[in-house]
């Protein structure tokens, strides 16, 4: 048995009006503390685009975000 | 002459030490109410409860449903294990080798007595109902489910049930099935939490011993798996060796609390009982290898855990690391903490060096740690943090989860971390199709 550290876990996101996280969970965002584009495999038929965010959360809590470019999902990651 | 187990039965024996002098309680359905940081299931049960379906081990709301009249009584785990060693230690001073997983059962072999009191059973019977000095069941038998079942259909104060040599399998046939809950590595089943062996055996048909028996071994391994084939072999009659317990002294040290002791201070008192045990002659420099906290609450009932130490030791601060953070469940307030030797390792233990230990004996510690990890929790609860690709700028890509083998030719690899794995399923985690890989 194998499996990958840091998967990305499904996450239910309320996006703002610029795209980014609004809501994360429950739990509203105050502040986006960075965000950043990775792009991968661009060359292949599955293609790996994400935009990441870094947020603090109404509780206090630093999460890191993601929303995948592809399928337009919102992801929460630790590790990022 | 055939080797024969005595078994030493008195039913309820929790439930009848928890109802005491209460009259009141000792007819009608009753039941023993689950500890509240334990699984919710109800303990032992009173006759009239069986009568309405209960039993040991059923889930509350199932046995509440079941009898709704049924009374709960709250356990007394301390005083139960306190007057059972007690007889314990009376049938040890006629000379026999006890062996008892739980109080209110007993089992101990005759061969060796029969000499002592008069060179037949019958001699080893009146001695043992003499020691007791309580009204159980007493049933003799070549092993020790079967010397059980027929203390079972024996009757308190009356002659034994004695099953001979060679009709062990004659004498279970006919017997229910549930009769196997008795023994928990026969009952468990694994992929299961809401019904047991012999509830899933009774839905198929199966209800007696017998029928269980005359299965083929095959069968019921496909079905059942292990726990299949330990039931059918208990049935046929056959069972494990006894694994007497060693005889020994009974160190116990208690304090009375005074008012809202709690957190620290509960530390500090059983700091203090500790050094109290470490501190009696009587140890005579043995090491400890399991103990018994226990305690005694404000309101009513006492709280018992015990403690197996990982490796027999008798370092202050080991035993201390150990026991405090037992103290955390506690589910009420206590006026009374006493800590018990329950054994007593070797007078020579593992001498434990001034000197920061070596790379050789810390890689022999850990990977004793490890084999016990792995006993305890199961073969894929240890995995290795193995580095992949750890500059990659996906989280996913750096690092995997692998397997953690030990032994002589894994000694050489060194682990990034050892972290104990959780079976459970996580339906929320993507496949690396769906996180867009």
């Amino acid at each position: 048995m194998t499996r990958h550290l840091y998967r990305p876990r499904l996450v239910t996101v309320q996006p703002n009006d610029h795209g980014g996280p609004a809501v994360v969970g429950r739990s509203e965002v105050v502040a986006i503390r960075e965000q950043w584009l990775v792009e991968d495999r661009w060359w292949t038929a599955h293609p790996l685009r994400r935009r990441y965010f870094e947020v603090t959360l109404v509780d206090g809590a630093d999460r890191v975000v993601f929303r995948d470019r592809e399928s337009g999902r919102w992801f929460s990651q630790k590790g990022a | 002459m055939f080797a024969l187990i005595l078994c030493l039965l008195i039913p309820r024996f929790e439930l009848l030490t928890a109802v005491g002098g209460r009259r009141e309680l000792q007819h009608g359905a009753i039941a023993l109410a689950p500890e509240p940081d334990r699984e919710q299931v109800v303990g032992a049960v009173s006759g009239a409860a069986e009568a309405c379906g209960v039993h040991a081990g059923m889930r509350l709301g199932e046995a509440m449903a079941r009898c709704p009249e049924l009374r709960l009584v709250a356990a007394d785990p301390a005083r139960a294990v306190a007057a059972w060693e007690s007889v314990l230690v009376r049938l040890e001073a006629i000379g026999a080798a006890v062996e008892s997983g739980r109080p209110g059962e007993a089992y101990f072999e005759t061969a060796g007595l029969r000499r002592l009191y008069g060179g037949h059973l019958e001699g080893v019977l009146a001695r043992t109902r003499k020691a007791i000095r309580a009204p159980a069941r007493l049933g003799v038998a070549p092993s020790r489910f079967c010397s059980f079942a027929a203390a079972g259909r024996a009757r308190p104060r009356r002659a034994a049930r004695i099953v001979p040599a060679g009709a062990e399998r004659a004498f279970l046939a006919p017997l229910p099935v549930g009769l196997l809950r008795a023994r928990k590595e026969a009952t468990t089943l694994p992929r299961s939490r809401s019904a047991d062996l012999p509830t899933v055996l009774e839905r198929v048909g199966i209800r007696t011993l017998g029928e269980l028996g005359a299965l083929s071994a095959d069968e019921v391994a496909d079905r059942f798996g292990r726990t299949g084939l330990r039931a059918r072999e208990l049935a046929l009659g056959r069972d494990t060796p006894l694994a007497p317990r060693s005889a020994g002294e009974r160190l116990v040290e208690r304090i009375d609390l005074p008012d809202a002791t709690s957190g620290v201070q509960l530390e500090r008192m059983l700091e203090l009982l500790i050094d109290r045990l470490l501190a009696r002659r009587e140890r005579r420099g043995r090491v400890f290898r399991k103990l018994g906290l226990g305690a005694r609450f404000v309101e009513q009932g006492t709280w018992r855990r015990e403690v197996t130490l990982r490796q027999a030791t008798a370092e202050r601060e080991r035993l201390r690391l150990v026991l405090t953070p037992k103290l955390a469940e506690l589910p009420a307030p206590i006026e009374q903490l006493r800590l018990e030797v329950v054994s007593l390792g070797p007078a020579i233990g593992e001498q434990l060096s001034f000197r920061r230990p070596g790379e050789r004996e810390r890689r022999r510690r850990l990977h004793e740690a490890l084999r016990q990890t792995r006993v305890s929790i199961g073969s894929e609860a240890l995995l290795r943090v193995l580095e992949v690709d750890p500059s990659s700028r996906i989280p996913e890509r750096r690092a995997v989860l692998t397997p953690f083998i030990y032994g002589e030719r894994e000694a050489a690899v060194r682990p990034t971390h050892i972290t104990l794995g959780c079976r459970r399923s996580r339906p929320d985690i993507p496949s690396d199709a769906e996180a867009g890989e």
